[in-house]
């Protein structure tokens, strides 16, 4: 092994990347885990605590929603939004009438704050004079007529809908993919007497898999991170059943209690990694890998 | 040249002189003793005015023995980290708004940084204040801080709903208001205003602190989380959620939902502070005119009249062993809560005092009621928020959320509670 003829210049190109990375990320992430191991309050002298902040939390019944409750998340907008993203792009990518205008439509929630969003939806569920309360009244259903984010029941899935139908920035990634895909392979099936269906299952798919796998990822990590829709709609109510790690993380900060807090930090980029490790390991063959390369 | 030289050196002289001359009008007189007072009443605060008014009243006063001087702070988050620094380093200010908290508590033991008014206040000044609150400012013996602004958050109930389902006055034990709440959902209105969410749970959480305070008295909340009381209150608070006494939103619902309901007059009873009167005097008029105060509705056998209310902004000062300027400082203390003194603030700024006091017949009402209510307490007791930790508050909504979805009992909401002060 010889190093690069080039590796100075190579060096001092990655070096103020490097520093930055590990300035902003490696240091605090290491402080996260430090912090985890002590009793610190905000103020005052560090008391090391050993392993009692990862014990507590695990027995506190928030703690184990908001840990449920992330997994749920992630295995939403990961599988479900990213599925839905692709099903729009492949009958986008067809060119349909107005697929312009559908293209900017889908996408154009997400240059939207979350807060408005979120806001949005607030008056959509809300019970007295909410949106679809009231039109559930309107055609005789009253008795559908729901407090749809104080029910035990509907709260986590009312605020995960919410979230899922905005699938404009995996239908973007995606339909580049599939609009990349050579049209004279789709020819060549059509010849061969292959349907819609057939193509889309048989060219389609296969092609962007690798891409999926990257919007999979992106949509589970969005998914582990969760916060804002949830602390605006419920708080993590009713009764922690929409409590995220992100909300109790919030908490414990506004508590002072850091110890704690950096303990659930900890443990929410242990899982968020190993969520996105497992899925990447899973749904990567090797075939997408070269994809990539290539 | 020579000449213009001179000229601008005698120029430069000059500037340099006239300002030192003319600053010594400022400059304090033998014997005077000044108090420096930073406060974050300035600027565009509602009781910048008076506060300004009062401070040059006294100085008028004392001219040539003691002068306060304002020194404007407007930023509160500024001003709170400036006095925490500064009592941290044994040097407060010599009067100064001491925001009451667990942090600013905790300088409450540090030797010889604040000054203990405890020896002043158990003669006639005590006096002047609602049963209750010095009581509440007093740590192991010492007041190092003075009660002044205070929230109270009396029942707000709609006399007018009132008298349409046949109530006459509003009850004073729960068994007289079981009957009021049955005679109101008759009529078709929902009793009272609950909520869960929020970051508090804010009105269930001071209809939970009344209830408390009936079955416990002023001492309530001394008692830790172990105690009876605890269950109790929340068997009587999950009765305000069940039967249809309050509205099927309360779950889940925050301030504007439970607010919102009161002003749209779907429910008759209410509870929060004298900043929504303006709320409800620009929004709904005729609830605004409709509404009275009362204290909630005794336990059996419990306390009855006692308001909750909760310290906003109390007055402290730097300690000193000069006894005449410990005599200054006292002074002014005596002087902003003079009666009369903080009457004037509330009628022109709306704020409520820790002091018994009454206003001008021609302000709001409402703000009348106020002041009647916490004159007519007995004692007064923090809320919920007040008397625990910060981890325990923030479970209490969905301690209520658990309890009356049925999947927590009166006791289990307490162990809820328990579990979070861990």
């Amino acid at each position: 092994m010889t190093l690069h003829k080039h590796w100075k210049g190579i060096a001092l190109f990655l070096l103020p990347v490097g520093v930055m990375y590990v300035t902003f990320f490696i240091y605090p992430l290491g402080y996260v885990f430090v912090v985890s191991l002590t009793d610190f309050r905000g103020f005052g002298s560090m008391e090391f605590v050993g392993l009692a902040n990862f014990r507590r939390i695990f027995e506190m019944t928030n703690f184990q929603f908001g840990l449920r409750n992330n997994l749920i998340w992630a295995l939403s907008l990961g599988f479900g939004q990213v599925a839905l993203a692709a099903v729009v792009a492949m009958i986008l990518a067809r060119k349909p009438p107005f697929w312009r205008f559908l293209r900017t439509a889908y996408f154009l929630p997400n240059v939207i704050s979350q807060v408005a969003i979120a806001m949005l939806w607030y008056t959509i569920y809300r019970e007295n004079f909410g949106l679809l309360n009231t039109a559930l009244r309107a055609i005789g259903l009253d008795h559908l007529a729901l407090n749809w984010l104080g029910n035990l029941s509907t709260a986590l899935p009312a605020v995960i809908l919410q979230q899922l139908l905005y699938i404009g920035y995996f239908m973007i990634i995606l339909l580049a993919g599939v609009m990349s895909i050579p049209r004279s392979l789709y020819e060549s099936a059509e010849i061969d007497g292959a349907n819609v269906f057939q193509q889309e299952v048989f060219i389609t798919i296969p092609m962007v898999k690798s891409i999926a796998v990257v919007a999979m990822t992106l949509a589970m990590a969005f998914g582990i991170r969760h916060f804002e829709a949830t602390f605006l709609l419920t708080g993590g109510g009713p009764a922690n059943r929409t409590m995220t790690l992100g909300i109790l993380l919030h908490r414990n900060l506004h508590a002072a209690n850091y110890g704690r807090a950096s303990a659930i930090s900890a443990v929410l980029i242990i899982v968020g990694a190993l969520i996105i490790g497992l899925t990447r390991h899973l749904l990567t063959t090797r075939s997408a890998i070269e994809d990539v390369k290539q | 040249m020579k000449k213009l030289s001179i000229f601008t050196i005698a120029l430069v002289v000059l500037a340099l002189l006239v300002p030192a001359v003319f600053a010594g009008g400022g400059a304090e007189e033998p014997d005077e003793i000044v108090l420096e007072f930073p406060t974050f009443w300035v600027g565009q605060d509602s009781k910048a005015d008076m506060v300004e008014y009062l401070v040059n009243e006294f100085n008028e006063m004392h001219a040539g023995e003691i002068r306060v001087e304002i020194q404007p702070m407007p930023d509160t988050d500024g001003y709170r980290s400036t006095i925490n620094t500064r009592m941290s380093a044994g040097d407060p200010p010599d009067v100064f708004v001491f925001q009451p908290d667990p942090t600013t508590f905790g300088f409450y033991g540090a030797e010889g940084v604040l000054m203990d008014f405890s020896d002043e206040l158990s003669g006639e000044w005590g006096n002047r204040f609602s049963g209750g609150t010095i009581e509440q400012m007093t740590i192991d013996g010492e007041t190092k801080s003075i009660p002044y602004e205070v929230g109270v958050t009396p029942i707000w109930y709609n006399q007018r709903l009132f008298d349409q389902a046949g109530v006459d006055s509003f009850p004073e034990t729960f068994d007289e208001a079981v009957a009021a709440f049955e005679a109101l959902k008759d009529a078709g209105i929902t009793p009272t205003s609950q909520m869960t969410g929020g970051a508090n749970a804010w009105t269930s959480m001071l209809w939970y602190s009344h209830i408390i305070g009936s079955i416990g008295g002023p001492d309530a909340w001394d008692r830790p989380l172990s105690h009876p009381q605890y269950e109790q209150a929340a068997e009587m608070l999950l009765g305000l959620y069940s039967d249809g006494n309050t509205t099927s939103d309360a779950v889940g619902g925050d301030a504007d939902v439970s607010g919102g309901h009161y002003l749209a007059e779907r429910t008759a009873i209410f509870i929060n502070g004298p900043w929504y009167i303006g709320r409800i005097a620009g929004d709904a008029p005729e609830v605004h005119e409709a509404t009275r105060l009362a204290a909630a509705p005794a336990v059996d056998g419990g306390h009855h009249g006692h308001q909750v209310a909760f310290p906003q902004s109390n007055l402290a000062a730097a300690h000193t062993d000069d006894p005449e300027r410990r005599a200054a400082v006292v002074e002014f203390m005596k002087w902003m809560t003079e009666p009369e003194n903080v009457a004037m603030i509330t009628e022109d700024a709306g704020p409520l005092f820790s002091i018994n006091y009454d206003i001008d017949p021609g302000v709001d009402p409402l703000l009348q009621e106020f002041v009647r209510v916490q004159n007519e307490a007995p004692f007064t007791i923090t809320h919920f928020e007040g008397a625990f930790p910060v981890a325990v508050v923030q479970e209490f909504g969905t301690a209520i959320e658990m309890m009356v979805a049925g999947g927590a009992s009166p006791a289990e909401f307490v162990e809820i509670l328990q579990d979070a002060m861990d």
